[in-house]
């Protein structure tokens, strides 16, 4: 009976316990939310009374995983605030992309402004800005106005993002390559004395010289070629075949007049595989590639010994950059575009064509889209673009009595460290807000790094000798100059619905493209054959149709609806 | 030790108690500031565990975020018939089975077997040194213990293939992540290097409960340590074993979902992949929720019935029961 009594006892104060949390959670949580909107609605009914820059809380969301949360103390988002009252709150992507934005359409869980993924725009989650843009956003009206027609969905007409890239304006200076490449450290180069390299064997052969001379690079073992096949960024993996057969980047197509048909499962795919799989056997590959993440294939490209790899240039900039300040320069890479037959003409290099699918757009959520609009349009001024870019006049920059612009030996180091950057740049905020790319009236050059003078200027001792020694003035000129884009260009930023046949197959590519060619590539060579024909069996399972039709379509929409600007 | 005892009686009274009592108003009111404080708890289980299975709905249909429910299309068994007929998702559901299987047998031997060696310690200090450090791991989150796996298994300075190749027990560095025939074992010894010292603890606690008195007539009655482990220590732990059995039997469809995700990759996919990651791909990933929700659907039915299966089994077995 005692015992009876010590459980109840017991019993009842867990209980109590229990209740009194419960309790807690719940009467905490409705609160905030409900003050924290009071308090938006009195800042934004001041501000429209006395027209003083009243600040406003701008929460954003980032789907792009390569950024750091800026410093409190950072100076230009201070100047923002200033100015234009604005406090940026950011999320960063963190993990996979559609798996985060699958979740936040679940719940509905929106900041208010979010940069663009097609998933948010099926679900609705973005205010259309097409009116919105012509009563408030002046500038921003000026800046789209060529590409007004391409902003607009294909499916209901409006405008929901506000593309960041893409817009020119003045003179477009181009230095800097970012896109798809075989990449190769400039040690490399400069060991065998600066070849010409054009074809696939060639390349490979350079690397496997290097490697069997120099085994280990500053005690780490040589990597002689590294493929990064990781999420999202699986192109390493999946892309080079277009571009060696002389296709520039459509994503899993190739388009040949105006008609788009896949090249997973084509000869030369398999002939580029085949070659891979040769290098690995001689030891040339990663022999992680397939396995490692993101952060592994960073941190090997950061320490130095890799030689080589296809990638796109933006995706391992970071790794570049933190090899540029070890001053391991020789490390860095250069970009050739390599071709099957070395006289075939290659297309690497694009005129970047208008980024659909990137950008920000504002969200249901928001309090207030009037006033974000206003502040986004009211960056659009010269001046605040040349603080975007540039920075503050003095601190980062100099000008002289012609009115250009130029940095010093200091200021340009600082824009490639990357702490430096988070108490000085508003990086993560203006890659993805809309801007101004070519050149200022002034002449100066919407870029640092696209300023021709800056740019020589800027190069290490070893750029130059390379530069001198193929006889060019900057590394794009490694690449032939693009002709002018096709209408519909480019094919990968076409929009695949959720849930439809043509996603579903396109997912299933990609699917079968990390599982087999790994295995493809990793297999003895007289294994190959089998497990490539193993491969093409499973794609023909795949209802390429869908994702072939829906392509063609687009392409075809693109050309009626864009064709008349 | 005091969670089998009391559950113990708590059981023995509601058994008795059951066929005596009847709901009647003078019990109600004998007991309404018991009753009052439960009010919570269940107010908190009916609006997180019951209302939610309201969205099952979706799962019969082709549910799009934007819509009101009045405008959505219903198509019946539709996700279930893609779910059953992908010849994935048997594929899915072997590789779920298996590495729940391994988990269950792994964890309960390895911790049951830590539990009586450390029960056998004399040394204070010593045993809870061990204690500590084996369950250490256990509040890592997954992502940075995958993180860990996959470092100490990397061939550029990782520690597993050191040290067999110290041992001379392989000649060259196993890239261990790129074999599907590794990946369940690396997820079972993962998964035991992570919860080992967790699980232990309530073993522990069920093995201090066991009347000293029956050590001492053992003893008298001649019986060395292997003796008693046998026939005292291990069926006094034998109700809290089989409640946990019991528990961990409902759960066999959650043969977790980050470990996989986290340490799986192309090579390895025909092992790697669980029901949770194949709802993630096909279901939210496309923004297909009505899938995600038959999947989460199949599993709950599933582990309801296995519950229910296994604690029927104990039952007629004469052994603890769950319910």
């Amino acid at each position: 009976m005692k015992n009876r009594k010590q459980f109840v006892v017991l019993n009842s104060l867990v209980l109590m316990l229990a209740a009194g949390s419960v309790l807690a959670g719940c009467s905490k949580s409705p609160a905030e939310p409900a003050s924290s909107a009071a308090a938006t609605q009195g800042a934004a009914a001041t501000d429209a009374a006395t027209n003083k820059v009243e600040p406003f809380n701008v929460s954003v969301y980032i789907g792009d995983a390569g950024f750091q949360q800026p410093a409190p103390d950072n100076k230009i988002y201070k100047l923002m605030k200033d100015k234009l009252g604005v406090t940026f709150q950011f999320d960063f992507l963190a993990g996979d992309s559609n798996q985060k934005a699958g979740v936040m359409i679940a719940g509905g869980d929106y900041p208010d402004i979010m940069t663009a993924n097609t998933k948010f725009t099926d679900a609705g989650a973005y205010i259309p800005l097409e009116d919105l843009i012509e009563k408030n956003a002046p500038n921003l009206k000026k800046h789209y106005e060529a590409v007004w027609n391409q902003m607009k969905d294909p499916k209901d007409g409006h405008i929901y993002i506000l593309p960041n890239y893409g817009v020119y304006t003045g003179e477009l200076h181009a230095t800097y390559y970012s896109g798809p490449a075989f990449w190769i450290q400039k040690a490399v180069l400069k060991e065998a004395g600066y070849p010409k390299i054009k074809t696939l064997d060639e390349y490979f052969a350079l690397i496997k010289n290097y490697k069997e001379k120099h085994p280990e690079i500053d005690g780490k073992p040589t990597i002689g070629f590294d493929i990064l096949n990781y999420d999202w960024r699986n192109w390493g993996l999946l892309n080079p075949p277009q571009h060696l057969m002389g296709h520039p980047n459509d994503g899993g197509v190739v388009v040949e007049n105006n008609v788009a048909s896949i090249f997973a499962d084509k000869d030369p795919a398999k002939q580029y595989y085949k070659k891979l799989n040769e290098i690995n056997n001689q030891g040339l590959l990663d022999k992680e590639s397939f396995v490692q993440n993101f952060d592994q294939y960073m941190a090997k490209i950061s320490s130095g010994s890799v030689l080589g790899m296809f990638d796109q240039h933006w995706s391992f900039q970071a790794a570049e950059d933190a090899l540029t300040t070890q001053d391991k320069n020789d490390r860095t890479y250069v970009g050739l575009p390599l071709m099957f037959n070395a006289s075939d003409k290659d297309y690497y290099r694009d005129l970047p064509p208008l980024n659909l699918n990137n950008g920000f757009g504002i969200s249901v959520n928001a309090k207030d889209p009037v006033r974000i609009l206003k502040m986004l349009d009211a960056l659009m001024s010269e001046e605040w673009q040349k603080t975007l870019t540039w920075g503050i006049q003095g601190e980062d920059y100099q000008v002289n009595d012609k009115g250009m612009f130029s940095r010093t030996e200091q200021q340009r180091k600082n824009a490639t460290d990357a702490t430096w950057k988070l108490s000085n740049t508003a990086e993560a905020f203006y890659k993805f807000a809309p801007k101004w790319e070519g050149s200022f009236p002034d002449g100066n050059a919407t870029a640092p790094n696209d300023q021709p003078d800056e740019y020589y200027a800027g190069q290490k001792a070893i750029d130059k000798e390379l530069l001198d020694a193929y006889g060019y003035k900057t590394y794009i000129d490694f690449f032939s100059k693009p002709p002018a884009n096709p209408v519909y260009y480019p094919a990968w930023s076409i929009t695949l619905e959720d849930g439809s046949p043509a996603k579903i197959a396109n997912t299933k590519l990609n699917e079968l493209g990390t599982k087999y060619l790994p295995k493809a590539i990793l297999s003895t060579p007289d294994q190959f054959d089998n497990v490539w024909n193993e491969y093409t069996g499973q794609i023909k399972k795949v209802d390429v149709k869908a994702y072939e039709d829906r392509i063609n379509e687009q392409i075809q929409w693109r050309i009626k609806n864009w064709s008349t600007k | 030790m005091a969670e089998t005892l009391t559950t113990k009686r708590a059981n023995e009274t509601l058994a008795t108690d059951r066929a005596k009592r009847r709901w009647s108003w003078a019990l109600i009111r004998n007991q309404w500031q018991l009753i009052m404080m439960s009010v919570p708890l269940l107010i908190y289980i009916v609006v997180f565990a019951y209302v939610p299975v309201w969205g099952w709905l979706t799962a019969f249909q082709d549910y799009r975020p934007a819509k009101k429910f009045a405008d959505q299309t219903w198509v019946g068994f539709k996700h279930f018939k893609f779910l059953f007929s992908d010849d994935h998702f048997l594929q899915v559901l072997r590789n779920t089975v298996g590495m729940s299987l391994i988990n269950l047998v792994l964890g309960f031997v390895t911790s049951i077997v830590l539990a009586l060696l450390l029960n056998e310690v004399k040394n204070m200090l010593f045993k809870r040194t061990v204690q500590t450090i084996s369950y250490l791991p256990h509040f890592l989150s997954w992502v940075i213990a995958a993180g860990i796996v996959a470092t100490s298994l990397s061939i550029n300075d990782g520690i597993v293939n050191i040290v067999l190749m110290k041992l001379h027990i392989i000649d060259e560095p196993i890239v261990w992540l790129s074999e599907g025939k590794y990946f369940w074992g690396i997820v079972g010894a993962s998964n035991v290097w992570k919860e080992i010292g967790w699980n232990t603890i309530i073993y522990l606690a069920a093995m201090a409960s066991v009347d000293p008195s029956l050590y001492e007539a053992a003893e008298m009655d001649g019986a060395n340590r292997y003796r008693k482990m046998l026939h005292i220590t291990l069926p006094g732990i034998k109700p809290t074993f089989v409640i946990l059995l019991i528990i961990s039997i409902g759960h066999i469809l959650d043969a977790g979902f980050e470990v996989q995700y986290l340490l799986g990759n192309g090579l390895v996919v025909d092992w790697s992949e669980t029901i949770d990651i194949f709802v993630l791909k096909y279901g939210i990933a496309q923004g297909n929720y009505s899938l995600a929700t038959a999947g989460g659907m199949f599993k709950t039915i599933v582990s309801v019935t296995l519950l229910l299966f296994a604690n029927w089994v104990s039952k007629r077995l004469g052994e603890e029961r769950l319910l």
